[in-house]
């Protein structure tokens, strides 16, 4: 199975330095060199101040379940995935509060509010795999 | 100021709607087959039409079309951007700008999609909006994202699922009566929708649009010139279309009030707002569910009820013909009629406020369409079978 391990090629925008921490096994978040505003999707430009400093920090794989789906049924390109399974949007405790997605271990029951744990797994995807956030239900 | 209301009309309509991968004909015969019909049901010339608008990524450049149908010149042809549905209105806002400007005099607003040509519509939509922070989570499906926004919706804001049920229902009810609907004289089942296979928790498979093949166009003109035409005109009182800030493609990052909403808040607001209409004064809607509950959250979003009066409201005897406070989706809408990227709520539209419609609420003077919803740019229009 190919690995998908180019930041530049997972990387649809500004978030090039997302994708190079993830592969490191960390989480990384942008946040405005100049009035400190956390910017999640990535932007190039501070719109709260006009500035185009952009600073990426480290971030806690840590939050709270902010909605959640159950998939079973087997959609084009995730064949190779196990169902059902669980994908979650977890509001982080830090980096300003963005909401990532990722996978729930294990087809776990999860309810809006759960605190949740991450790390970095991957996920096969038509053929490849992808670095991607797992989380756990702590 | 509402430079548009009442200056344009549709004045005829056509849909050709088949079995998925059952089309006669690739998919720019079949549109041209709908753009003469819509123009023969209007009484007009397809050689005078000098315009066209379209949205979801529609692959019909109209240049392409000018041979088949004879127009002498092209001038105006454009394309709501967004791959999902949210556009369709968006694109009869198009219409009417470009008509009531006098940029072009005749446009054609259309959808064709024939699966051979065009691949599996899901995919073409997500193939629009994917990328690999989704990818990374398995979210690849319109389904699923239009979910983990309907379980917020149940979860947290408590709407309860007796009103997608009663949507469902209502829905299926007029497709029964639709000879022209997938689901004509099949009787809907509540414990059958109950007890489908999930597809993506909350949605079970009947909360989902089906995919057909086809196309639909419809045709505008000036309400002067339609005055001349076959059929009674319907005019366009008010069309939104756009995104407000804190929704669109956020990676789930739209503002808290906004994120189960269908995204139509600001939308609505601009529609009631440049008509001077208000929510009671709609006679009857088609209100595009790509799924069900994407559905209700637009009745909700368009200001029909809230969160906390919505399941008093969407009951299913509230939204059947002839006599519901609302009747939804008098066709069957993309659940039970059938689903060409939801061109046919527009085309019911007009049959609708004609009396042409199979589901008939008797002098229905006013008719919401609200387009796609969830898409990250949604629109939505009144029309009126009475002039300004």
């Amino acid at each position: 199975v190919a690995r998908l391990n180019d930041a530049a090629a997972l990387s649809t925008g500004a978030d090039g330095p997302y994708w190079s921490a993830l592969l490191e096994g960390r989480l990384q978040l942008q946040r405005c060199a100049a009035c400190k505003q956390w910017h999640w999707p990535a932007v190039w430009r501070c719109s709260h101040c006009g500035s185009w400093e952009q600073s990426w920090e480290d971030v806690s794989l840590r939050g709270k379940v902010y909605s959640w789906t159950r998939t079973w049924h087997a959609f084009a390109g995730i064949e190779h995935l196990a169902k059902p399974f669980v994908i979650a949007v977890v509001k982080l405790d830090g980096g300003g509060g963005a909401r990532l997605v990722g996978i729930v271990d294990d087809n776990a029951d999860v309810a809006i509010g759960d605190a949740v744990a991450g790390c970095v797994g991957e996920t096969p995807y038509d053929g490849a795999s992808i670095p991607a956030l797992k989380w756990r239900r702590l | 100021m509402n430079f548009i209301a009442g200056k344009t009309a549709a004045v005829g309509v056509g849909l050709r709607q088949y079995k998925r991968g059952a089309s006669p004909l690739p998919e720019r015969g079949v549109l041209v087959r709908a753009i003469v019909d819509a123009c023969e049901d209007a009484g007009f010339s397809p050689s005078d039409v000098d315009g066209f608008a379209t949205y979801g990524d529609d692959k019909n450049e109209p240049v392409r079309l000018m041979t088949d149908l004879g127009v002498k010149q092209l001038n105006w042809s454009s394309q709501v951007f967004g791959g999902g549905g949210g556009g369709i209105a968006g694109a009869l806002e198009q219409a009417v700008v470009a008509v009531a400007t006098g940029q072009a005099s005749a446009v054609i607003v259309f959808r064709a999609l024939v699966q051979g040509n065009s691949g599996r519509l899901s995919s073409a939509v997500m193939a629009h909006h994917l990328n690999a922070h989704m990818i990374g989570a398995g979210l690849v499906a319109p389904a699923q994202v239009c979910a983990i926004r309907a379980q917020r919706m149940f979860e947290h804001h408590k709407v309860p699922k007796s009103t997608v049920e009663a949507f469902v229902q209502a829905v299926y009810y007029h497709g029964e009566r639709n000879r022209d609907a997938v689901a004509y004289q099949t009787p809907f089942d509540l414990e059958d929708y109950r007890s489908a296979r999930w597809i993506s928790e909350p949605f079970r498979l009947l909360d989902c649009s089906r995919e057909n093949d086809g196309a639909g166009a419809t045709l505008i003109v000036s309400a002067e010139r339609a005055k001349d035409l076959r059929k009674p005109p319907v005019y366009v009182l008010g069309v939104a279309q756009g995104a407000a800030a804190g929704w669109g493609d956020l990676l789930e990052n739209d503002e808290d009030e906004l994120y189960a909403t269908a995204g139509f808040r600001a939308v609505a607001r601009r529609l009631w707002a440049m008509t001077g209409l208000k929510p009671a004064d709609i006679d009857v809607a088609q209100v595009y569910e790509n799924f069900a509950a994407q559905g209700v959250a637009s009745l909700i979003d368009h200001g029909f009820c809230d969160y906390e009066t919505a399941a008093d409201f969407i009951r299913f005897e509230n939204l059947i013909a002839p006599s519901g406070r609302l009747p939804i989706n008098t066709s069957g809408g993309n659940l039970a009629q059938g689903f060409i990227h939801g061109i046919g709520m527009l085309v019911e539209a007009v049959r609708q406020l004609r009396g042409e419609s199979a589901n008939p609420v008797p002098g229905a003077e006013t008719c919401l369409l609200a387009g796609g919803p969830g898409a990250p740019i949604v629109s939505s229009a009144i029309l009126s079978s009475r002039a300004l």
